[in-house]
């Protein structure tokens, strides 16, 4: 018996041995990391990818960027919408590039709390609406405003929605208030969610394939723009002078005077503080950076449509770009 | 309240007698009083505002809001405990990926091969070996062994808090009785309503991902070790007493040896459990294989399809793994002598020298540099996985299924529309359009009728709690969508049930597809659904009723296989068919089980409703994920304990009457969701 005891006994202290080994080991290979990314002092900058195709395509070209051009070591998080603000707050992830006014957050992380910084428009506009497809535009030219809906609802009738027209909602975590709209401009649809954005756009995808008639929510930038004819039906416009539209909830808004079109949304670029204070290049960089909406679809469908390497996708954009990237660098 | 009290009539109706044909009768008589009631008052009584406590939503969201301040502050001592415990968890989760990666992928294989060989014979080690060739082939190694070392971290946790309450939980069934609530709303309030405050806590990253999952796995390990203690007989306690043991010593040479059999089986349920949150932990920080699924799901669904196989793949793995070394090693299983037992540990030690040596010579090779999926030289790297071949089937496949000119398209379109128009509409107006007091009414009545009065109340009080709440509505849409698809996976799993209950063969076959079906990830097995059948509702009621089936199908199978033979024969020896045999002596016999396939089918379809709610299903689904995302973190818990609270609702309108039929007395509550998986047709397990 007691030669086991000695045998385990040697077992248990190769293993721990292993395992010392192993941390160890982890240490000399950060160090190496760090020494061979051989930046002057941009060192490790972590950026946070949404889940759509846009996002990747901002998300790469900076990595390309802070690669290439200084020598940066990139890592990239992918943490949802709202929890990459806590993510940023610790300091987790420095850099959110593509942020759809989260204002909520804006006010506890950025105003209150103080540990997430604006860091400027990214340059890309988002712009929500209502879409058919150019087929449909074309037999039914009254369709470019609302009011050219009122009366026709029942073409976009499906077994879903019953008697009255559908109205294919969006993925149920973006801004919208179709619904009230909907109510508010009298408009005989019924409101039905597709889910999360795929099936949404399986949805309509399919019925395109068809060409059968379809009203959607949708927005710009989106790559899948460069590959379906959509056209947008116009809602009632968002000045002054139209005394209907209140349609912030947060300030009272009145569901019954939603009568106008989204806002745009201006994409804002975020920075965790420590980042934003530490003096890296790499903030200089990201600050500058910007992009139209044009550029990032560009990369979303190489990436998304054409199931190009994201890497690669960015790669391409920063060469055909080099006016464009030079001035981040400045 | 006074309205609906003036409406429970239940206590009108007869004693229920044991006869099951009258209360169906009973039940039908219910029903048709709904129809009358959505006929004569359609859409004029809904939950009135007096009756709903409209702050709630907001009193949360402050709540959250006042952790993020006492967060950010960092003064409150409370704080600093959790911090420590992240530190840990981060550094374990590290270490172990450290580790992992420092024995190199040719030593992980080898480790993990050898490892299932030596103790679990060679059946389990090539299911091991092939996963791990997968893992390569697929070209996902990195973010497989990243999974892998989350799991590990977070089972092991779990069974280091789980096993020891299970143990108290075992000896004393007033504390038993007291955390079986507790266990029950961890297991069906959905992930995504303390997603955030586990992130404002926890911060992203490991930490909080198998924080979410500890809260998931934790109540099987309970569940599992209380029963295994429980199991031990009282014969070898009072023994042991007698012979003057400490409790103690009773506990650690008595107890948990005599239930080590449970005790490995609640591994086995924690790894499935655990791997079961591995896609919402993507969402915060958890890398590995959860994160291509959550990405992958808006750019590049066939990758998400890849990695969710991957997943699978790992949980089978992980499943006949440590089936098969609980088999192997159960010493009351294998006498050895002292000569065998010398011989074995030799080979132990020779295995595990085997392993270091693999690993020494990998490293000195230089595989410690690579992934088995990705060589580098000094220019270029290359890629020696079919990745994407493999996705370019999966692309091809999706296309296929959602082009509108194929044959396949012609059956889903018709099925799909037929589901949504002449069951789920007609469904959903007559719950959500009738008054609510009578639904109320009625819903109690039928709970009354077929589980008895105690049931009934309760169930009163969760609808109740519903309405005050304020997602009456919602959560009757809800309730809907859930009665239809346990209807549909009631029918199909009974057909196949019985199918596969009478021809071992059928059994055989389906064995692998039902344990797929359970641990593919619902995000993952909805994504070609929603190709399939873009009608909104259908693929969360078609997903709901796959994830259902397998329970279904094994609880009718193995409540027909242990109808006892004496009857049977006696119908053959009177020359009854073989059909008649089925209809007349088996399946009547079969009913309690049955009656609890029903049961837990509804608590696994509304498992899936929160997926539900990302792919168009709507109502409190819907909620709880704009609750994540759009940060209205009060509505999606509001509709996190609706879905509870129906939950509850539901099982107790039909959990049947089952006069202490659980020897082990648990609460009836989802009792079944322990027994979810494998031991559902474990004979004499104590489960079913």
């Amino acid at each position: 018996l007691k030669t086991h005891r000695k045998l385990w006994a040697v077992l248990m202290a190769l293993t721990l041995a292993l395992f010392v080994a192993a941390c160890g080991e982890e240490k000399s290979d950060s160090g190496d990391e760090s020494a061979s990314a051989g930046g002057k002092d941009c060192g490790k900058v972590v950026l946070n990818e949404q889940a759509w195709a846009g996002s990747t395509a901002n998300t790469y070209i900076a990595k390309n960027v802070l690669e290439d051009k200084l020598g940066c070591e990139v890592e990239i998080t992918k943490i949802t919408e709202i929890p990459a603000f806590q993510a940023m707050a610790d300091g987790k992830t420095d850099a959110v590039l593509e942020d759809w006014q989260h204002v909520d957050q804006y006010k506890q992380y950025i105003d209150k709390a103080g540990t997430v910084v604006q860091g400027g428009p990214l340059g890309v506009e988002g712009h929500i609406g209502w879409f058919i497809p150019k087929y449909l535009m074309d037999e039914h030219p009254e369709f470019k405003t609302w009011e050219g809906l009122k009366g026709k609802e029942d073409i976009f009738k499906t077994p879903e929605s019953g008697d009255q027209g559908m109205f294919l909602g969006g993925d149920p975590s973006y801004v919208q208030k179709d619904k009230e709209l909907i109510k508010a401009l009298g408009l005989n649809f019924k409101f039905v969610t597709a889910g999360a954005e795929p099936a949404q756009v399986a949805r309509w995808s399919q019925a395109y394939k068809q060409k059968q008639p379809i009203i959607f929510y949708w927005y710009t930038p989106q790559y899948l723009n460069q590959e379906y004819d959509l056209a947008e039906v116009k809602l009632p416009p968002r000045t002054d002078a139209n005394k209907d539209c209140k349609d912030d909830a947060k300030e009272g808004g009145d569901p019954e005077q939603y009568k106008c079109e989204y806002d745009v949304t201006i994409i804002n670029k975020l920075f965790s503080k420590k980042f934003a204070d530490s003096g890296s290049p790499a903030y200089d960089m990201l600050k500058k950076m910007k992009l139209t909406n044009e550029d990032q679809e560009l990369v979303a469908k190489a990436i998304a449509g054409d199931k190009q390497d994201p890497d690669e996708a960015a790669a391409d954009w920063v060469k055909d770009n080099a006016d464009k990237v030079d001035a981040w660098l400045q | 309240m006074a309205v609906a009290s003036g409406r429970l009539r239940a206590p009108a109706f007869a004693a229920p007698t044991s006869r099951f044909r009258g209360r169906g009768a009973q039940v039908a008589g219910l029903l048709a009083l709904l129809i009358v009631g959505y006929l004569l008052w359609k859409n004029e009584w809904s939950w009135p505002a007096s009756l709903t406590w409209e702050e709630l939503p907001r009193k949360l969201d402050d709540a959250q809001e006042w952790l993020l301040e006492q967060r950010t502050e960092g003064s409150n001592p409370f704080f600093a405990v959790l911090d420590g415990f992240r530190a840990f968890a981060d550094w374990l989760v590290t270490a172990l990926l450290n580790a992992l990666e420092w024995l190199t992928w040719v030593g992980t294989f080898a480790a993990g091969t050898l490892i299932v060989l030596r103790f679990g014979g060679w059946r389990a080690a090539l299911v091991v070996f092939g996963a791990f060739a997968s893992f390569a082939l697929l070209g996902l190694w990195e973010e497989s062994i990243q999974t892998l070392a989350l799991m590990m971290a977070a089972v092991s946790i779990s069974l280091l808090i789980g096993v020891p309450i299970g143990v108290i939980a075992g000896r004393n069934e007033r504390f038993y009785r007291a955390i079986t609530p507790i266990l029950d709303a961890m297991q069906i309030v959905p992930a995504f309503a303390y997603l955030m405050p586990v992130v404002i806590i926890f911060s992203v990253g490991p930490a909080a991902a198998v924080i979410c999952t500890l809260i998931y796995a934790i109540p099987p390990a309970v569940r599992i070790t209380a029963l295994g203690i429980r199991g031990v007989t009282a014969e070898s306690v009072e023994a042991s007493q007698a012979l003057g043991a400490t409790p103690w010593q009773t506990l650690f040479k008595v107890q948990l040896p005599l239930a080590r059999r449970q005790l490995l089986l609640a591994l086995n349920q924690t790894i499935m459990f655990a791997l079961s949150l591995v896609v919402i932990a993507g969402l915060i920080g958890g890398k590995g294989l959860g994160d291509v699924v959550t990405s992958g799901l808006y750019s590049n669904p066939a990758l998400a399809v890849l990695a969710g196989l991957a997943i699978v793949i790992m949980a089978i793995a992980l499943d006949r793994g440590t089936a098969a070394i609980a088999d192997r090693t159960d010493p009351t299983r294998r006498q050895l002598t002292d000569e065998g037992r010398k011989r074995a540990r030799n080979i132990t030690l020779g295995v595990i020298g085997l392993i270091a040596l693999i690993v020494l010579v990998a490293r000195a090779l230089g595989a410690d540099a690579i992934y088995p999926d990705e060589f580098e030289t000094a220019s270029t790297v290359y890629d020696s996985n079919i990745q994407p071949t493999v996705l370019g089937w999966i692309n091809d496949a999706l296309e296929y299924i959602q082009d509108p000119s194929t044959f396949i398209f012609s059956i889903t379109d018709a099925v799909g529309n037929f589901i949504l128009e002449r069951m789920l509409q007609p469904v959903q107006n007559l719950l959500m359009d009738t008054p609510w007091f009578v639904v109320l009414g009625c819903l109690t009545a039928i709970a009354y009728v077929l589980s008895g009065l105690r049931p009934a109340v309760t169930a009163f009080l969760m609808l109740a709690i519903i309405g005050i709440i304020g997602v009456w509505e919602p959560a009757m849409d809800t309730a809907s969508q859930v009665l239809v698809a346990t209807a549909i996976a009631v029918v199909i799993g009974i057909a196949v049930g019985i199918w596969a209950a009478e021809s071992p063969r059928v059994e055989k076959v389906l064995r692998p597809i039902l344990d797929t079906l359970q641990t593919l990830p619902q995000l993952v097995y909805i994504i070609p659904f929603i190709y399939l059948m873009p009608v909104s509702l259908v693929p969360g009621v078609v997903a709901s009723v796959l994830y259902a089936i397998p329970v279904v199908i094994r609880l009718v199978t193995a409540g027909i296989r242990s109808v006892p033979p004496a009857p049977v024969e006696a119908a053959q020896a009177f020359g009854a068919s073989r059909r008649q045999v089925l209809a007349k002596v088996k399946v009547p016999l079969a009913r309690d089980s049955i009656m609890l396939g029903v049961n837990q089918g509804i608590i696994m379809v509304l498992s899936v409703v929160v997926i539900g709610g990302l792919v168009g299903s709507g109502a409190l689904g819907d909620q709880v994920a704009r609750g994540l995302q759009r940060n209205e973190f009060g509505q999606g818990v509001v509709a996190s304990l609706a879905i509870l609270a129906l939950g509850i609702a539901l099982d107790r309108v039909t959990q049947g009457r089952r006069p202490a039929r659980e020897g082990t007395s648990r609460g009836p509550l989802f009792g079944g969701l322990a027994r979810r998986r494998r031991q559902v047709v474990q004979p004499g397990g104590g489960a079913v």
